[in-house]
């Protein structure tokens, strides 16, 4: 395992791992190659590549599962709820790290300890819940749900890191008269970056990716659906159309792929960060 | 206590107040209220529309605990899936680890490579193979003549089984690579060096050396796969939806049926109960095993 020199053997397994990797991501290569195929040529060959390209299938599906409108829906969940997630988690993991009270540690744990229930043990009630507070059939009130499952991950992580903020900062901004919410956002939240940019990772692909609570939330909204909800409307309504479904999925994973691709490090090191902190 | 003294104290509490607040009171509000919700209906009647909650005391898991089949199918197909997808996806992300943690060319990519299914959503992860196991199989099938692809991978009960360990494995192999990649990364090389010069071979170092030091990482890991699996919903909903028969339904998926199909607000309650203890039970244990054999470097 010496990291100084490539000999012969390590360019070996360089190969042996490259033909493993392909093979491990063919199911998602054969979802491009057929999804610009035609209906027959799928259910004649799905290995076969395609005679012509039939960009028809992505035409389709854009309009079947109105793709415009959901992306934009999905766009306005995920950033509402990432949004509420790191204001609201920053300023209370902050404080509650700056405050050495009994009371600030029961409100800690109290903060923290969602950690430990799983979603399918309260999504009965939630539901309940959020049709008293009118937050069903609607994005906002999908986006708000959000905050309460996201904050307590992330005010754990901004708890930890507010310790390497030095607490001389906090007195010098309060002493030039600002109040603490202006000291809060213009002194201490540039400083958490690090792990604002994890949470927001963390977040933002959870939430873009989520199906259960979507689905319990927006359950017969038409109008207010998800990408998630329209690829499990779609698949369920056109089973047999393999072509315009395959489009469809390719239309539903890109965003986060796109966005794996140019934030690659950044997600990488979020989500350990996330799962290493938790 | 001076004046000036006591209204300090009363801005300071203002201030912890007005910025802890929000978010705990959208904590109790969405998560730990309904939970405790959650504890209050599995001693109740209820279909989850009528006003009327009828109390029934522990008839809830009296029932859950002798008299429901999908419940205890479900019970050991999440234990059975749960054992083999643990060890399964910690296996094969630290053997990748190892490999991926050597130095050859294009690591990164393969890494980076690896970690692609993690990033696309568990419900459309399932569609996909969907089309693999059916029209993909049939095609391979062609043109291998091979048996395997014969085989009913989705309808058979016992292969659906197989079938959806293999999708949850493939889909999360990614995510422990990452995780065994950094533990391994905290790894001294002079140590590893030592041991060569020493005369022990790879998997004695393996064992002796590289594993007690990265056993955070694997604490980590296996209790994220633990948790995970033993919640395991989103992949079967749109894989097989629990089928053939019960043969996949998950403890998850069994609560989501009793409450949203059957309108058995109460009951289905009462079963979330049993499942935020399971949870509760073998996480807790894992930690305190695998916390008590994590050494210092």
């Amino acid at each position: 395992m010496s990291r100084g020199r490539r000999p012969r053997a390590a360019a070996l397994v360089s190969v042996l791992m490259t033909v493993v990797a392909v093979a491990y991501l063919y199911p998602l290569l054969l979802v491009v190659i057929n999804s610009v195929k035609t209906f027959s040529e799928i259910t004649t060959n799905v290995v076969a590549l395609p005679s012509h390209l039939a960009w028809e299938n992505f035409a389709n599906a854009f309009t079947l599962m109105r793709y415009p409108r959901l992306f934009v829906n999905t766009l306005v969940v995920t950033a509402m709820g990432t949004a509420g997630v790191v204001i609201l988690a920053s300023l209370a993991g902050f404080r509650l790290s700056r405050t050495r009270t009994r009371t600030s540690w029961v409100v800690f744990l109290l903060c923290v300890a969602p950690m430990m229930i799983p979603f399918h043990s309260f999504m009965i009630a939630l539901v309940k819940v959020a049709r008293m507070l009118h937050l069903t059939n609607s994005l906002w009130g999908l986006g708000t749900v959000y905050w309460g499952l996201g904050i307590p991950l992330s005010l754990f992580m901004y708890h930890g890191f507010s310790k390497t903020v030095p607490g001389e900062l906090d007195d010098c901004a309060s002493l030039d008269g600002c109040g603490p919410l202006r000291m809060f956002f213009q002194v201490i939240f540039p400083l958490l970056r690090p792990v604002t940019v994890s949470v927001i990772v963390i977040n933002a692909m959870w939430m873009w990716n989520d199906f259960l609570l979507p689905l319990l939330i927006l359950s017969g909204a038409k109008n207010s659906m998800t990408l998630q909800l329209a690829a499990y409307n779609f698949f369920g309504q056109y089973k047999v159309d393999w072509q315009n479904a395959m489009a469809g999925v390719l239309l539903t994973i890109t965003p986060a792929i796109a966005l794996y691709l140019v934030l690659q490090r950044h997600i990488i090191k979020g989500m350990v960060a996330g799962a290493v902190k938790g | 206590m001076t004046p000036g003294q006591r209204r300090a104290r009363r801005r300071r509490g203002l201030e912890f107040f007005g910025m802890t607040a929000p978010a705990l009171i959208a904590i109790v509000l969405f998560v730990e209220g309904p939970f405790l919700m959650s504890v209050a209906y599995s001693f109740t009647k209820w279909n989850g529309l009528d006003k009327a909650v009828k109390w029934v005391g522990l008839a809830n898991y009296a029932e859950l605990l002798t008299n429901d089949r999908a419940l205890g199918n479900a019970m050991i197909f999440t234990f059975l899936f749960t054992a083999v997808a643990l060890v399964a996806i910690n296996v094969i992300a630290l053997g990748l680890a190892l490999i991926l943690d050597m130095n050859i060319r294009g690591r990164n990519a393969l890494r980076a490579a690896f970690y692609i299914p993690n990033i696309i959503s568990l419900i459309v992860i399932g569609y996909v193979w969907r089309f693999i196991f059916s029209r993909g199989f049939d095609s391979f099938g062609a043109l291998t003549h091979w048996g395997l692809f014969q085989l009913s991978w989705l309808g058979d009960s016992r292969l659906a089984g197989v079938s959806v360990i293999l999708v949850s494995v493939w889909q999360a192999i990614g995510f422990y690579l990452v995780i065994y990649i950094a533990g391994l990364q905290t790894v001294p090389r002079e140590q590893l060096e030592a041991a060569v010069i020493d005369g022990s071979g790879p998997v004695r170092r393996f064992f002796h050396i590289t594993l007690p030091l990265i056993m955070p990482s694997v604490t980590v890991a296996v209790f994220y796969s633990l948790s995970n699996a033993l919640k395991t919903f989103d992949v079967i909903f749109s894989l097989t939806f629990g089928g053939p028969g019960l043969a996949t339904t998950s403890i998850a998926l069994d609560i989501y049926k009793t409450a949203f199909s059957d309108s058995r607000f109460g009951y289905g309650s009462a079963k979330s109960v049993v499942l935020f203890l399971i949870i509760l039970v073998l996480t807790v244990f894992q930690l305190n095993v695998f916390k008590r054999r994590e050494v210092q470097a």
